[in-house]
């Protein structure tokens, strides 16, 4: 059995500025009676420190949403609303609540529990369209979280063989591909914002503290980075190579972005590649309509790993934006499901990104086709970031971010990374499943929204009248 | 029993206020003549004896803007249009996609009163979830035969295996739902107790013991049988008319349950026989099952130390939930209670709330149709739960193919639970629904909170009865998978 792997959150909170969900005012009705005081078990109200006969502002951070101050105050003098600052953050994918969630992760690095049931809608786009499965009676669940059985997460990169060829005397004739495993299905990538140099610095540094890698362009990396190769993967234009080659050298991996004169050949590009280098090769494909002739065209050709990027929402590239099958969930589901078509799926390594944005989201691009998935914007999210679509997409970091200490902001991204993990487990857990290779394309563990609601309400209702989400 | 006999008393929230729909603003042109104070009969506008200036408008008795078209209308009445009308800012932050703030709203006014409200600005039937329920309507008859309220009969059956054992009826095809003692408070667990009495139904122990303050009311209380086995003993199983076994949760489908060890004081740990301040688990599966054999020995096993009761199993929904339920017939279940992925808990990890196992409403079709097809249907009652708000939602769940429905999160919004969803941490509760914590779980007697319960009830059966009448139906029997008096307004038929 390998060693188990683990990651280890520890508090870290950043103590820069902090969205809070509600904001509470005082009326110049109150009587500072005090009521609310005693009424609050997580104590947002308080007197003032320099007059005891007041009472102070009211501490929304540490509100939690009770409604007893509210409703027990004689005159009615508190009132809540939402915070203007919460309900402007995020948009329609990334949502106020989804950023809340993930700054919290990052501070504690714990699965997010709470009590009552499930407050969101019904079912979403993308792959809040679909459910995951889970055993009960006849099929055993396994036990991860608790530690009772090992639930293993790792996955490997690399092309891989169909067979091994042996000589007339028995001794291996195949080429056996470089193949790298990493422990975790999550790739780290190098979002193209500008970052400032400690942020840049905590993402390589997480990586490698939760041995994963962060995809990086080849450019950036500075010789402060030096320590980490083993955990970057140098991203770049074939066009770059020969400026490169010492990065490419010290290299686990490597990944190129998808051109003309990748399509055209790439197996004399692969070549050159590997004069220099050992190390499989990523090629990244943004995730343009039919992306699946490309996939398998450069299965054909010999690719060993693609990493298929749709947008920060999980859209596919130049794609009829709002139409049916232009999510990272349905374009996984395509590619993974032309691949085995072509009986070539098992020859490849399949990462996805672009939109992933919550632990669940993982097993998920998992479960309809991808061998692994890698993140971008949580994070950033995690070091304090907010997120906004509209008009623009546009991320604002906390104001003194600078300043923070890498190994803090490194902590709160191992930390997110950690509560995924754990919540990945407890995923796999109750599927049943205790091997994440098992999760690729495995779609008789998941439950997809357009296919129930048609075998139920389909069944009863007979037409569907527009797919509406 | 019958519904009409239960008594009903206005119980009123045990909090000065409650949280407001609209907002009432008086402005400094207000000249305090009294004219609001006068006609409004809301009693939004009070002044009190011998002062000049009224009190601050009470928003949450305001009626909203359907008032406009009343004459006594406090706006329109000004004589100097000192006051005006607006959506309060603050009902934003209550309730969710599932539980709207008018639902929970509505739901508060039901076990104020014991009757659906009357406003028509309350959508309190349907929830904004986008999906399920909340996308099914029903399909009233223009004509539909007559049929006097009087004649209308809610009950159902429990067993229908013709077996010799206890042959009972409920007299409203909900009951409620397992919560053990621990995730909630003894004044919470009596009170569903009480209320279960008075309406000849069920109450659950969840896992977690038997608190001998339910001994008085045993011929209602259905005792759980759960994977960690807390609280289970002999005796227990002996002393009541149903025995369930939960072999999953729907919030937590998969995982077992955790009560974090804040929650496990001194009577906690007593009742499950537990060290006090440990975390306790119970571990996902029951680790003796592990086939329908397995399954039918545990019954069995039941069935041999009370030879009366009725045994009802309770799963979670996996997409092979209609394998299990027939299994759980062949093992000898009466009850296959069917708990959806939507359903509500003490504490779960909020991923496995969203996105492991289906929601109910497919679950429902998928059991009742496979029962169906094996021939079964007849001997087995099909419970459904976890994301039944409303009665409406009852209606709906039997018109796919349940016959009754559990409730958890409906009564412990009649107790005036707001859905913050910090029962797990800490002391629990703030408002001391769902508490063990000495201080907070004396927020409310057993008087009221049974009342308020009464009257939810109440309400419930008042709508459903009136839902049976309007599909001029005698018997609730007689809707069961009914899908043909639905529609889906996302399908055309």
């Amino acid at each position: 059995m390998p060693k188990k792997y683990h990651i280890h959150p520890k508090a870290a909170p950043l103590g820069l500025d902090y969205v809070c969900k509600f904001k509470i005012v005082r009326g110049e009705n109150c009587i500072n009676c005090g009521k609310c005081t005693k009424v609050c078990i997580y104590e947002a109200h308080k007197r003032r420190k320099d007059d005891a006969r007041r009472m102070a502002d009211p501490n929304t951070v540490v509100c939690r949403n009770c409604f007893r101050c509210i409703q027990e105050c004689p005159r009615g003098a508190l009132e809540k609303s939402l915070d203007k600052d919460y309900a402007a953050i995020g948009g329609e994918y990334w949502k106020p609540d989804m950023m809340l969630s993930l700054w919290k992760q990052a501070e504690d690095g714990k699965v997010p529990v709470s009590g009552a049931g499930y407050r969101g809608p019904f079912s979403g786009t993308g792959f809040d369209s679909m459910w995951t499965d889970m055993s009960e009676i006849v099929r055993p669940t396994r036990d991860g979280i608790h530690g009772r059985e090992y639930i293993s997460t790792s996955v490997d990169l690399g092309r891989k063989l169909n067979h091994l060829a042996f000589d007339a005397d028995g001794r291996l004739a195949s080429t056996v591909p470089n193949i790298v495993d990493i422990p975790i299905p999550i790739l780290f990538d190098m979002p193209a914002e500008e970052l400032s140099p400690n942020v840049r610095e905590a993402l390589v540094r997480a990586a490698a503290e939760i041995k994963t890698c962060v995809i990086m362009p080849a450019a950036g990396i500075t010789p402060d980075l030096e320590g980490y190769r083993d955990s970057i993967i140098p991203f770049l234009a074939p066009a770059e190579i020969d400026a490169h080659k010492d990065a490419l050298k010290k290299a686990r991996l490597v990944a190129i972005e998808y051109s003309d004169s990748v399509r055209k050949d790439l197996p004399g590009l692969t070549g050159k590649l590997k004069r220099i280098s050992a190390a499989p090769v990523i090629i990244r494909v943004p995730a343009v309509e039919n992306v699946e002739d490309i996939v398998a065209r450069l299965v054909q050709d010999g690719a060993e790993i693609v990493h298929i990027a749709a947008d920060y929402r999980g859209r596919g590239i130049n794609g009829s934006v709002g139409a049916d099958g232009c999510t990272l969930k349905d374009i996984i589901r395509a590619v993974h499901l032309r691949l085995v078509e072509d009986r070539i799926r098992d020859d490849i390594t399949i990462i996805a990104s672009g939109g992933i944005a919550m632990a669940e989201y993982v097993p998920k691009a998992m479960l309809c086709g991808a061998d692994l998935t890698a993140v971008d914007m949580p994070l950033l999210i995690a070091v304090g970031a907010r997120l906004y679509e509209e008009p623009d997409k546009l991320l604002i970091f906390p104001e003194g971010l600078g300043k923070i200490p890498v190994s803090l902001l490194a902590q709160r991204m191992v930390n997110l990374m950690g509560a995924w993990h754990s919540q990945i487990l407890e995923m796999m857990g109750a599927m049943g499943i205790r091997e994440a290779r098992r999760l690729r394309g495995e779609s008789g563990r998941a439950i997809f929204f357009e296919e129930i609601d048609r075998d139920t309400f389909g069944n009863i209702f007979k037409k569907r009248k527009a797919a509406s989400a | 029993m019958k519904p009409s006999t239960v008594k009903i008393e206005k119980t009123p929230s045990r909090f000065k206020h409650q949280v407001p729909k609209y907002k009432v603003t008086r402005s400094d042109a207000c000249i305090n003549c009294g004219t609001c104070v006068g006609t409004c009969p809301y009693g939004v506008h009070e002044r009190v004896e011998g002062h000049n200036r009224a009190k601050p408008p009470v928003d949450y008795k305001c009626i909203g803007f359907e008032c406009r078209s009343k004459d006594f209308c406090c706006v329109d009445k000004c004589p100097r249009q000192a006051l005006s009308l607006s959506l309060n800012p603050m009902y934003a932050t209550l309730g969710d996609f599932r539980w709207t703030a008018d639902m929970i709203t509505g739901t508060w006014i039901m076990a104020e009163t014991g009757y659906p409200p009357q406003r028509t600005d309350l959508e309190y039937n349907v929830g904004n979830s986008g999906g399920g329920f909340d996308k099914l309507r029903f399909r009233f008859m223009a004509h539909p035969p007559r049929v006097d309220k009087s004649e209308i009969s809610t009950e159902i059956p429990l067993n229908r295996r013709n077996d010799g054992r206890a042959n009972i009826v409920i007299a409203t095809p909900v009951y409620g739902a397992g919560m053990s003692f621990g995730s909630v408070s003894l004044p919470t667990m009596v009170s569903k107790a009480r209320n279960a009495t008075i309406w000849n139904t069920f109450t659950c122990t969840g896992e977690g013991g038997y608190p001998e303050m339910l001994q008085p009311y045993d011929d209602h209380v259905i005792t759980q049988i759960a994977t960690g086995l807390f609280g289970v003993r002999e005796e227990t199983v002996q002393r009541v008319k149903i025995i369930e076994f939960k072999y999953a949760q729907g919030a937590k489908p998969g995982l077992g349950g955790h009560l974090l060890g804040e929650k496990v004081t001194e009577s906690v740990a007593k009742m499950r026989e537990a060290v006090m301040g440990t975390s306790l688990f119970s571990p996902f599966p029951f680790h003796s099952v592990y086939s329908i054999e397995d399954h039918k020995k545990h019954i069995d096993w039941v069935k041999e130390m009370n030879p009366n009761a009725l045994v009802s199993v309770k799963v979670s929904t996996p997409s092979d939930v209609d394998m299990v339920a027939v299994g759980s017939y062949y093992a000898g279940a009466h009850i296959i209670h069917i708990d959806g992925g939507y359903g509500g808990t003490g504490a779960a990890p909020d991923i496995a709330k969203k996105n492991i196992a289906m929601p109910i409403e497919y679950a429902i079709t998928k059991v009742h149709n496979f029962l169906k097809e094996e021939g079964v249907r007849g001997y087995m009652t099909l419970i459904a739960s976890g994301g039944i708000r409303t009665a409406h939602d009852v209606a709906k769940a039997i018109c796919l193919g349940a016959d009754g429905a559990v409730i958890g999160t409906a009564e412990l919004v009649a107790l005036e639970c707001v859905r913050c969803g910090n029962c797990e941490s800490g002391r629990g509760c703030a408002r001391g629904i769902a508490s063990t914590d000495s201080e907070l779980s004396d927020l409310f007697g057993e008087d009221w909170a049974t009342q308020r319960l009464t009257n939810m009830y109440h309400a419930w059966n008042v709508q459903l009865v009136e839902i049976l009448q309007r599909f001029g139906m005698k018997s609730v029997r007689e809707l069961v998978g009914r899908t043909d008096l639905l529609e889906h307004i996302d399908y055309s038929n």
